[in-house]
């Protein structure tokens, strides 16, 4: 069978790719290992409840008159108008017991002002670091999303000297108080590195992100977008393999022909779209002898990145009976980020800071009346997990989840008693569903270093594309319109021929 | 971004330093092919190669089956959980699932206890034309099953119908050969006392150890209770309900009688925990089933790009598909794991309830195949 394109893996990105395509009408074959789509983007069942597997504020939407970078994409690919979309009015409560307890709004004039309330003594550091992070998005956007020819050091004097600057110093050039250092960067867990190692421009374009355009929430959770994507794709001639796996990549001339298959099928086609991971594209799925060892060399300093310890949890009464009343929780045992990244390094969780989500806040269609749904997500790497012996493994996901609930009822009392339905997740079983190396969730750790600014995402083969968080930036709407970036380019260079 | 203004950004030259380093002593992915689908393989292998190693005769109409696996490892599963058997009987590859009757600790094996089915078709196989050495194909253990040490009560009250007995058999020798604390009452309805399996080993552990209670209950002959299995006889039996959780497995009439009686005794869901058994075999008398629908209906079910086939009314479509030689994945058989999941393009199916579909699977057409039932023509696509 031959095809234009063929697609590897239906995650985020592999959906908007293999959509974008079919769109275009370029006859695309999807194939993905799973029976279902979506990747990370998924839900599951268990007893009267359905889960989110991965939790998500989704940024870059802005709204229907304001629309941001993803809403257009979104558009572009048709899935807009099919789904809907929940606006989140707060970015986060915050909580260390005993030290701090702060709930930000999603904007800028609310951040600033509630975290002068709470910090007053360092009441004008606060606005000056606030009216910094904008101007510096502004002249980011002046020059790369509005594309000006001319980009000089004189003209954007903030971006050339803090594009690669970690986050820590340039908290420390406007903060004394370490807990509101660490009140302004609990989204550090959603790019993986604590602010020491996370590069200052991801933070910014987050919070600045978030507070533009606000968060947002897919009614139904993700697997209705994943679903979506899908649908389109099908709706425009696309095809698609489930429970089906890719083995090799052909390769021929440093060119791609097609792939083959674990059940020894070979399909042809000139493109081919990689969505798995990078070190199952370029080490699994490519020989010694072929050219793996040269498109694997950008990678040989990456380190594959944080996966997560999650205890999904189904009550059996509404959220704020047990004194939740916001969307995302960050439930801290310590103001200390780079203490907390330590521990994501081991197996125990009893000092470990999480996040609380529950989506009810503001989307009841997933929940039977009177129950909601709770999931706690701290970062964990896989590696000392991998050390588990099998025979102990249910025992210690069991004791983990314990010593993070305790930690939960500090916060929200009476948690425990009200769990109906529980399921447990680790790094093995993100390993497991999403046949990532790790199980990592958000690729390799995202170092500015890593980035697509010093790595393309394009590796040197002939027809060989790939998009995901293996291959740039971590999150929905990084992989989202990484997908369509890569499709974009796929189309581009057939029209070209 | 162009590479003249990369240059020029503060850091530069640090961060290319570092890269130069990390080229040098970086780390080689290649050198770790395969090590983590080792560990995942030893955990959750898709399959599993078994051979029978001893075939035990419970009652007249039930046997365990003891498998222990071809490449000497059997990946570790916690008491309640199911294995999914696969089989090819006269051509037609299907599977069934059955409980682990063996308990975790029992790490050689893994028990199956399979009671003849009237009219069934793999549980005739595999008590008739099995023997010891045969080889069967698994998949690794799955199901929830469970006893959560963090939300349920060490005070069980099992309540066992017939056949579904096997997964109560392995959480109470778990608890047995393991010391674990718990409390247990296992009530257990029978027709009669020949189709009581493990009656022995209950009594046993019964009489040697005060906190497991076993309680016959039979429709006929003698027994501490006779009849069915009321609210009245567990409140009787077992006290005060309200710190206790209740784990339900029998046959599909067992469910329907019981979820009445435990109403009565006002306990909260998350006291109560049943086991997936199957779709309901009389689907005909189902609430929803189409009334020109019966047995003598026969519709088209088309594959979309493979094979057409006619079904007759009353029969799952993953079956049919089975029979038919089209091959989907498949697990619980019970519409909760969604593994045999496929599109419904075009048709209508009839879902028992308690088919457990995502809300986007249930907007955007698909089905459990596995609890669906054909009630017009249908396209389906895999």
């Amino acid at each position: 069978m031959e095809y234009d394109v063929i697609v590897i893996g239906a995650g985020n990105a592999g959906l908007t790719a293999a959509a974008t395509l079919a769109k275009k009408g370029v006859k695309t074959l999807l194939i993905e290992k799973h029976n279902i789509p979506g990747g990370c983007a998924t839900s599951f069942c268990r007893g009267r409840f359905e889960f989110e597997v991965s939790l998500h504020q989704l940024s870059g939407m802005g709204t229907p008159e304001r629309p941001g970078p993803l809403r257009s994409i979104l558009d572009s690919v048709g899935v807009l108008d099919t789904l809907e979309f929940v606006q989140m009015d707060k970015l986060y409560r915050m909580v260390v017991p005993g030290l701090v307890d702060i709930t930000l709004p999603a904007n800028k004039e609310g951040i600033v002002s509630e975290l002068q309330a709470k910090f007053p003594e360092e009441k004008d550091a606060i606005k000056k670091f606030f009216d910094f992070v904008w101007q510096f998005f502004m002249e980011v956007i002046g020059a790369f999303y509005l594309n000006d020819p001319d980009i000089n050091k004189k003209k954007y004097p903030l971006y050339y000297k803090y594009a690669l600057k970690d986050t820590q110093s340039v908290l420390n050039e406007y903060f004394t108080n370490p807990i509101l250092k660490a009140v302004i960067t609990p989204y550090w867990t959603y790019m993986g590195l604590p602010p020491s190692k996370l590069c200052f421009s991801d933070m910014a374009a987050l919070l600045f992100s978030y507070a533009e355009f606000k968060p947002y929430h897919i009614k139904g959770g993700s697997q209705m977008l994943s679903n979506c994507l899908l649908e389109t794709f099908y709706r425009n001639g696309g095809e698609a393999l489930f429970n089906t796996e890719v083995q090799k990549l052909l390769v021929k001339n440093n060119s791609i022909y097609g792939v083959k298959t674990s059940d020894g099928a070979e399909f042809q086609s000139k493109y081919v779209l990689s969505n798995a991971s990078a070190i199952s594209t370029f080490v699994d799925m490519l020989d010694d002898d072929n050219v793996s060892g040269q498109v694997i060399e950008p990678y040989k300093g990456s380190s594959v990145g944080t996966s997560f310890f999650t205890i999904y949890c189904g009550l059996d009464c509404e959220y704020d009976k047990i004194g939740i009343n916001e969307e995302t929780n960050f439930i801290c045992n310590t103001a200390n980020p780079e203490y907390d990244y330590e521990l994501s390094k081991v197996v125990d969780t009893d000092q470990s800071s999480f996040i609380v989500t529950c989506y009810n806040v503001f989307d009841n269609a997933m929940v039977p009346e009177g129950t909601s749904q709770v999931v706690l997500v701290t970062m964990k790497y896989a590696d000392a997990w991998l050390k588990v012996p099998p025979a102990q493994y249910y025992d210690e996901k069991h004791r983990c989840a314990e010593a993070m609930l305790n930690n939960a009822e500090k916060v929200f009392p009476g948690l425990v008693s009200h769990i109906e339905e529980m399921e447990i997740a680790t790094p093995i079983t993100h390993m497991r569903y999403l046949n990532h190396p790790g199980g990592g969730a958000y690729g390799f750790d995202q170092y500015v270093k890593d980035s697509t600014l010093f790595i393309s995402p394009k590796p040197p083969i002939n027809g060989l594309y790939c998009a995901g968080s293996w291959y740039g930036s971590a999150g929905y709407q990084p992989t989202l319109t990484s997908g369509h970036s890569a499709a974009m380019a796929i189309v581009k260079d057939i029209r070209n021929k | 971004m162009n590479s003249e203004i990369l240059k020029q950004l503060d850091d530069y030259d640090n961060v290319i330093n570092e890269r130069e380093v990390l080229k040098r002593y970086g780390y080689d992915y290649r050198l770790d092919r395969g090590l983590e689908k080792k560990y995942l393989e030893r955990l959750h292998p898709r399959h599993i190669t078994t051979k029978i190693i001893d075939i035990i005769e419970e009652t007249p109409s039930t046997k365990t089956l003891r498998l222990a696996s071809v490449e000497k490892y059997l990946p570790p599963f916690q008491a309640g959980q199911y294995i999914s058997v696969n089989v090819d009987i006269d051509g037609i590859r299907t599977s069934r699932p059955y409980s682990i009757s063996s308990s975790p600790d029992e790490t050689a094996y893994y028990d199956i206890t399979i009671r003849r089915v009237e009219g069934g078709f793999v549980s005739h196989y595999l008590l008739d034309s099995t023997k010891i050495g045969n080889t069967l194909q698994i998949s690794s253990p799955a199901g929830n099953f469970i006893h959560n040490p963090i939300i349920h009560s060490n005070k069980l009250v099992f309540i066992a119908g017939g056949s579904g007995i096997t997964p109560f058999k392995s959480m109470i020798q778990h608890a047995v050969n393991t010391g674990i604390s718990r409390d247990i009452w296992l009530i257990y309805g029978n027709k009669n006392s020949e189709e009581i399996v493990f009656d022995d080993y209950f009594t046993m552990v019964a009489k040697r150890y005060p906190t497991i209670r076993y309680i016959q209950v039979l429709e006929e002959g003698k027994a501490h209770y006779n009849g069915y299995i009321t609210a009245k006889i567990i409140k009787e039996v077992v006290g005060d309900s309200s710190n206790k959780t209740f784990f339900v497995c029998g046959p599909q009439g067992l469910y329907k009688h019981i979820l009445k009686e435990l109403q009565t005794l006002q306990l909260k869901p998350k006291q109560i925990r049943m086991e997936m058994y199957g779709v309901p075999p009389d689907v005909f008398k189902q609430n929803g089933w189409p009334e020109d629908v019966n047995s003598d209906s026969k519709f088209k079910i088309t594959i979309k790009n493979k094979k057409e086939f006619t079904v007759t009314a009353g029969e799952p479509l993953l079956n049919s598909m089975e029979k038919n030689g089209v091959i989907v994945p498949s697990l619980c058989r019970s519409g909760e794991c969604s593994l045999c999941r496929v599109k419904l393009i075009s048709g209508k199916v009839y879902q028992p309830e308690g088919v457990k579909l995502r809300q986007a699977d249930r907007r955007f057409g698909y089905i459990h195949s596995c609890a669906a039932f054909p009630i017009t023509d249908c396209e389906i696509m895999l």
